[in-house]
């Protein structure tokens, strides 16, 4: 449940790391994401992500801001320090609006706002992707 | 050991009075006996005097027998015990007692010329000793007898002895005068010193335990009566003072309390919620894209977005109406805010088809005002004109003037108080959208609730039961049971007796007793002039609001659109305007429409802190 692994390809390649304690907010994340041909892995907490081998090789986090562990804010902090360029979407609740600009501070590059539905979390996703990000993906099966 | 005030005052003020009688008796009985000797010694100075004359008289006539005769009578008067005349040897000449006579006594005190003397007989009887000299004169020696010598001084010693009895009975009498009086005097003050106890002290003190004992067991209505004008008075106001504040405080502490644990809670359902919702909301529309070829499945799940959709813009309202956020104020143009306003509406507009009126006056001043708050409140009162003329081809007009607003009929009351200091506003019944103003009215030996209309000069009270048009009535505290009569006014125009509720810092509100006479008076209001406003509307001509829903119309969670309201906008509305110190009216006539008109004070005023609760 920590990780996926592509099917079929004997490399595993990573576009996006999905980041959420709830594993139905991750699944559902993961359907959208993968029906655009993108290639996720999940994690549940901090910890597991920080020592996912996707990390290193995927484009894109989805991080929720309230982890079981730590702040979703110091785990941007942390993941900027292992990849600089590694663009973070922060996930947050209505209720946390408060800690956005924390997590604005901490580098995410964009936001999403529970609950969502599949039209605004690809928005999201492609503008943090560009042009390239989801549309390119090419679904492998 | 408890003994009580009143019984030590009483004791200790009784020593005091006991002791100082006391030496005030035995001063005077001391000067009073001195008096009464001085007097019997001037008495029996006078009556040697006399003697000495008639004695003189007989003597130069050398008749003796004449005045031992005269002695012997002067002796048996009353209040003389005897007389004695001693030559100069001791020897007794003459006595009123003729035994004595002719026996000497040994030269002493008896015997000396020039003596007043106190001394006790047989009987315990006291006595007064008065000795005088009987000295040698020319007509003495010069007389034919020849007796004495010239070259004698001292020819004999005349002593009188009186019983001091009268003297003694009399200071007796004088010393249970004296302790009558002040057994009497004693009782007097005992008793006026209870008296007074009871009355400045007992009375007020038990009062105040009284009212502490209630307080105590958790009842902040209770208010002593003031009557002593001294400092236990004053201990009893600051007491009434201090239950009031409690009052107040606790008020305040239950809706700070309310508030935060609402928004506790609905943060707290937020964040729960907010999970399964995103897990619903993106499946549904991950299978509503593919669902192309399937219209029946389309439908239902498209019926699952939008619901799930509803769900998080109720949980939204909830935390926009929980947070409460605090006002941010400037300068505000409020053109800009409801162009602002309109342009957030202006999608829901064009789906409905309605049509929409600006009517902004442009010579409007900047408000002191939090924009975002303000525009909050439009986009509220524009989404509820939008729903009631939704797709009826109705209109709304939105306007914005200046204005300036007379206290009659606009002033609200927003804290009103009985004489005693009691809160009469009820947070819980609302007229007009603001906290009624409550009180006991009685008429026709029936006593009901009223609740009167806290704007001055609006007369929408709520009566329980009428009473009969024209009757007087009698209006009271509902807590402390004071009246609210003021005995010295009358009402202007049908002099029958008004009643008042006093509002803290501004006076007090007058109303006729009389049912149906509507006439008010606010002197601080009416002194103060009409008031510079911007008056915004926003108005439409849709159905209009029942009586029923308008009772409730500002409070949570009430909402007339059945499926798609939170009921929560005009409340997080209200509480919006009155933390600018406006006021929010609505007038709707069924079939004709509805209008909201929001006024905001142009001058700087005290922010209430009611908020939308």
């Amino acid at each position: 449940m920590t990780e996926s692994t592509e099917p079929g390809n004997g490399s595993t390649v990573w576009d996006v790391l999905i980041v959420d304690d709830e594993e139905v907010v991750r699944e559902g994340v993961r359907r959208i994401l993968e029906a655009q041909g993108l290639r996720v892995a999940v994690a549940p907490d901090a910890a597991s992500t920080l020592s996912h081998p996707a990390l290193h090789r995927c484009r894109l986090v989805l991080c929720d801001l309230i982890l079981p562990d730590r702040p979703g804010t110091d785990l941007i902090r942390l993941l900027r320090l292992v990849r600089p360029d590694l663009p973070v979407i922060m996930i947050t609740g209505y209720a946390t609006t408060d800690h956005e600009e924390q997590a604005r501070q901490a580098g995410a590059a964009g936001f999403l706002t529970k609950p969502f539905e599949e039209s605004e979390l690809l928005e999201a996703v492609r503008r943090v992707l560009g042009g390239h990000g989801a549309a390119s993906g090419e679904r492998r099966s | 050991m408890r003994t009580r005030i009143g019984t030590q005052l009483i004791l200790g003020m009784g020593l005091v009075t006991g002791l100082s009688i006391a030496l005030m008796a035995v001063v005077t009985l001391k000067a009073q006996r001195t008096a009464l000797v001085a007097q019997m010694t001037r008495s029996a100075d006078q009556l040697s005097e006399t003697i000495q004359n008639s004695a003189r008289d007989s003597m130069l006539e050398n008749r003796q027998d004449r005045l031992h005769r005269q002695i012997e009578a002067i002796g048996r008067g009353e209040g003389i015990d005897r007389i004695r005349l001693f030559d100069k040897k001791g020897t007794i000449v003459i006595s009123s007692d003729s035994a004595e006579i002719g026996t000497s006594v040994e030269p002493g005190v008896e015997t000396r010329p020039e003596h007043t003397r106190i001394f006790n007989v047989a009987e315990g009887q006291r006595m007064l000793g008065i000795a005088r000299p009987i000295r040698n004169e020319p007509g003495c020696s010069a007389a034919a007898c020849h007796a004495h010598d010239p070259g004698e001084k001292l020819l004999g010693v005349l002593d009188i002895t009186m019983p001091l009895g009268p003297v003694d009975r009399q200071i007796a009498r004088s010393e249970a005068r004296i302790a009558g009086l002040a057994l009497l005097t004693l009782l007097a003050s005992g008793l006026l010193l209870w008296w007074l106890n009871r009355r400045l002290v007992v009375r007020p003190v038990e009062a105040l335990a009284a009212g502490t004992r209630r307080v105590a067991e958790g009842d902040l209505t209770t208010a002593i009566p003031v009557e002593a004008r001294h400092e236990l008075g004053d201990l009893a106001r600051a007491f009434n003072a201090m239950t009031r504040r409690l009052v107040e405080a606790q008020r305040q502490l239950a809706q700070a309390d309310k508030l935060s644990s609402l928004g506790r809670l609905a943060a707290g359902v937020a964040h729960e919620i907010n999970n399964p919702l995103t897990g619903v909301l993106t499946y549904g529309s991950f299978l509503l894209k593919r669902a192309e070829g399937n219209p029946e499945l389309k439908q239902d799940l498209e019926i699952i977005v939008r619901e799930t959709k509803r769900c998080r813009e109720i949980v939204k309202g909830l935390l926009d109406f929980a947070r409460q956020t605090p006002l941010r104020r400037q300068p505000t143009d409020l053109q800009d805010v409801a162009r602002r306003a309109v342009a957030v509406v202006m999608n829901q507009l064009t789906l409905h088809r309605v049509a929409l009126a600006l009517d902004l006056a442009p010579d409007l001043p900047l408000v002191s005002a939090d924009a975002n708050q303000l525009q909050q409140v439009f986009v509220n009162l524009l989404l509820n004109a939008v729903d009631a003329v939704a797709d009826s081809g109705g209109s709304i007009r939105l306007a914005a003037t200046r204005a300036a607003l007379p206290a009659w009929g606009h002033a609200p009351v927003r804290r009103a108080t009985c004489p005693r200091g009691c809160d009469l506003m009820d947070r819980e019944f609302r007229i007009g959208g603001l906290p009624a103003i409550r009180a006991t009215r009685a008429c026709g030996g029936r006593e009901t609730n009223i609740h009167l209309d806290p704007v001055y000069g609006r007369f929408n009270h709520h009566v329980g039961e009428a009473c009969e048009e024209g009757a007087l009535q009698i209006f009271g505290c509902p807590h402390c049971r004071v009246p609210l009569e003021v005995p010295e006014r009358r009402c202007p125009r049908c002099s029958a007796p008004v009643f008042s509720v006093l509002v803290p810092g501004e006076g007090a509100v007058e109303w006729c007793t009389r049912q149906g006479c509507n006439t008010s008076r606010w002197e601080t209001q009416d002194a103060a002039g009409a008031r510079p406003v911007v008056e915004l509307v926003v108005e439409d001509n849709g159905p209009g609001i029942n009586s029923e829903a308008m009772a409730h119309l500002f409070e949570p969670f009430f909402s007339t659109k059945g499926g798609h309201g939170t009921g929560l906008g005009l409340a997080v509305s209200w509480g919006i305007v009155e933390g600018h110190g406006g006021t929010i009216d609505v007038w709707s006539e069924t079939g004709r429409g509805t209008r909201f008109t929001v006024r905001l004070p142009l001058e700087p005023v005290e922010v209430h802190q009611t908020a939308a609760a």
